[in-house]
């Protein structure tokens, strides 16, 4: 009998063995989910990146390239002039576009059709008079430029961005509506044969929907133009872009500075705001940015060239560096006398390597001839007799002194 | 007797005009190709990125590309003037076309085309990359350039500011194509919507070169702008040596 419960425990302790998968001791400690043999979750991204000090940081030289090559082209990318949209208007023909410089504008400044270049990543009041068939009608539209994108680089470094206000874009504007038009470049998934660089406008748009928002999910935007029929250089009134006032003879005095193109007087445009993160075209994370023309790149090491591994996040609550609630008395007593944080972060992190072994094979393997061992070298010499004189050979050509044999 | 058998492959990017009655002009279909993408290939690159950025990926994976100076031979429809832009001086190198110039690998050279007779007053700013060298016989580098032709077609499309995008291969002769060269114009093949013109000319030879054309034009207070940082080094030739 003892035999039997014998073997049938020795039986159902082999059965609950096997369908265990070896990591009943961390299971049993109440630890979660996470630890299960065949799943594994990576730490965050920051701390891949900076595994410990002075480990973090992409290092010199770790792909090997040609030097010179990126560095001297990032350099020349560097020194360029900011970067600019050409942006082409396009009618109504004979529209006269202006801009805001500071507290004034810029009048007559282009005659449409016309093109000029705005600097990326700016917003631009633009003041549009002298619409034909709109006597009276001047508008303040905003211009937004977008920064070029690695989608849009090749094209907004050859050709233009259109822009045109139609006669529905114009009766719409007329009658209080507020008119967005975006222009931007397809994703080559959306261009067919009759596609390109396309516009979007609000007022065809379906109710609700955002010409900005349908644009960014179908390709890159170039531009956006917001219109409305708002005068913006009404005198003395809050809210307006000019100091212009009426003074005791009804005259309208302007106390900041204009210019007229047509008096030849060519101001570039101010922007009224900066586009916030415009920082272009990335470049390939191959290596360290440039620093100057010539000079090496710059390659981040933590603790040296970047910040040193470990830092706390600089936007914390207190001086201690940690997030929390401010420790300083402002204006009331102070009441944190402790502050704790406890890491319950569910952990399985083995053990690092100590001994690494690298196995390498060629295949087919090395088989090189046996080296010479023994060499044997004879000289042999001729035999002179009595009276005979042995010449070198490096003599033979001088030839025994006259007289002698 | 010439036989560089060298292929542009194009695509245009046109402007569509909504509620202006401005006609949409046909793209050029002389030679439509469409080369389906290589199976089970992925291709990271395609003939709109960034400029220079394939020439500088051709660079980093063949190093000894690096330092070499490619001959390039800028041809026009009849006449007219290519101008090239050089770090030594900051006035364009003006030479009568056909013109002739010999480029690093990785760099964008922005080119002017003036003078031409067909387009009096018209000036352009086409940008060459190169992107891979060609192995002449010693000696001979000058006499077996890299061809960019511009034709008509293309400065028209440049003139309504779209986008001309050229990629320039060296064939593989084994698989050549049958339809011949006339007038010693380099054949050119148009592609379909979205091809990746990269690589439908890997599958067909070793692009070498890309031509973007476009309709921009410097702006006149600050004519510089048009280049995207200082040239590159550049060897002009004096007059482009004849070719067969």
């Amino acid at each position: 009998m003892r035999l039997y419960f014998l073997a049938l425990a020795t039986l159902l302790i082999v059965c609950v063995g096997c369908a265990t998968n070896g990591t009943s001791g961390l299971e049993a400690r109440g630890q979660s989910e996470l630890l299960r043999q065949s799943e594994y979750t990576a730490p965050p991204a920051a701390m891949l990146t900076r595994p410990g000090p002075m480990v973090a940081g992409p290092g010199p030289g770790v792909l090997g390239y040609p030097p010179g090559a990126m560095a001297a082209a990032r350099a020349a990318q560097q020194q360029a002039a900011p970067a600019t949209s050409q942006l082409r208007f396009l009618g109504p023909a004979g529209m006269s576009v202006g801009w805001q410089i500071g507290n004034g504008f810029a009048e007559n400044q282009l005659i449409a059709p016309a093109r000029y270049n705005f600097v990326q990543g700016a917003t631009y009041r633009l003041k549009l008079t002298g619409i034909p068939g709109r006597e009276g009608l001047t508008l303040y539209p905003t211009l937004q430029v977008y920064p070029t994108r690695p989608t849009t680089a090749a094209y907004l470094s050859h050709s233009g961005v259109p822009l045109q206000l139609t006669d529905e874009d114009l009766d719409q504007i007329i009658t209080n509506n507020f008119v967005t038009k975006v222009v931007y470049l397809p994703d080559a998934k959306y261009q067919d044969l009759a596609a390109g660089v396309e516009e979007l406008v609000s007022t065809r748009l379906p109710a609700g929907a955002d010409p900005v928002d349908v644009a960014e999910r179908r390709g890159t935007i170039m531009a956006v133009l917001r219109v409305g029929n708002m005068d913006l250089e009404m005198p003395g009134q809050p809210g307006g872009v000019t100091g212009a006032y009426v003074d005791q003879n009804g005259q309208i005095v302007q106390t900041a500075y204009y210019a007229d193109g047509d008096q030849g007087q060519h101001v570039p445009p101010t922007p009224i705001a900066w586009d916030a993160g415009a920082t272009g075209v990335p470049d390939e994370m191959m290596m360290g940015g440039p620093t100057y023309p010539g000079g090496a790149p710059w390659d981040p090491i933590a603790g040296a060239t970047a910040p040193k591994w470990g830092m706390p996040h600089m936007h914390v609550g207190n001086p201690i560096g940690l997030p929390g609630p401010v420790s300083l008395p402002y204006g009331g007593p102070a009441s944190l006398k402790s502050h704790t944080m406890r890491n319950l972060t569910d952990t399985y992190i083995t053990e690092p390597v100590e001994d690494m072994l690298i196995d390498v094979r060629h295949e087919p393997g090395i088989r090189m001839p046996r080296p010479v061992r023994h060499v044997e070298y004879t000289e042999k010499h001729p035999i002179y007799a009595p009276g005979q004189v042995a010449w070198p050979a490096w003599a033979g050509q001088m030839g025994p002194p006259q007289g002698q044999p | 007797m010439r036989s560089t058998p060298l292929r542009y492959l194009k695509a245009i990017v046109p402007v569509l005009l909504f509620a202006t009655g401005s006609p949409m002009i046909a793209l050029a279909q002389e030679h439509p190709l469409r080369v389906p993408p290589q199976a089970g290939r992925y291709t990271p690159l395609d003939h709109r990125e960034v400029p220079g950025k394939v020439g500088r990926w051709n660079l980093i994976a063949k190093p000894s590309l690096y330092g070499y100076f490619q001959p390039v031979r800028v041809e026009l429809p009849s006449q007219g003037l290519v101008s090239f832009y050089t770090p030594e001086q900051p006035q364009p190198v003006l030479t009568q076309a056909p013109a002739q110039a010999a480029m690093l690998i990785g760099p964008v050279y922005r080119l002017k085309i003036a003078g031409l007779p067909e387009y009096p007053g018209v000036e352009l700013y086409p940008t060459v990359e190169v992107t891979d060298r060609l192995h002449p016989p010693a000696g001979q580098e000058d006499q077996w350039p890299i061809p960019v032709q511009i034709t008509p077609e293309e400065i028209e499309a440049a003139l309504q500011d779209r986008m001309v995008t050229k990629v320039v291969y060296l064939e593989n002769p084994q698989r050549a194509s049958l339809l011949n060269q006339e007038n010693g114009d380099v054949l050119t093949f148009d592609s379909l919507g979205d091809d990746n013109l990269l690589d439908a000319a890997d599958q067909l030879g070793r692009p070498v070169a890309i031509l973007r054309l476009g309709g921009r034009t410097p702006d006149p207070n600050n004519p510089l702008d048009i280049l995207d940082g200082p040239p590159a080094p550049i060897r002009v030739a004096a007059t482009a040596p004849p070719t067969e």
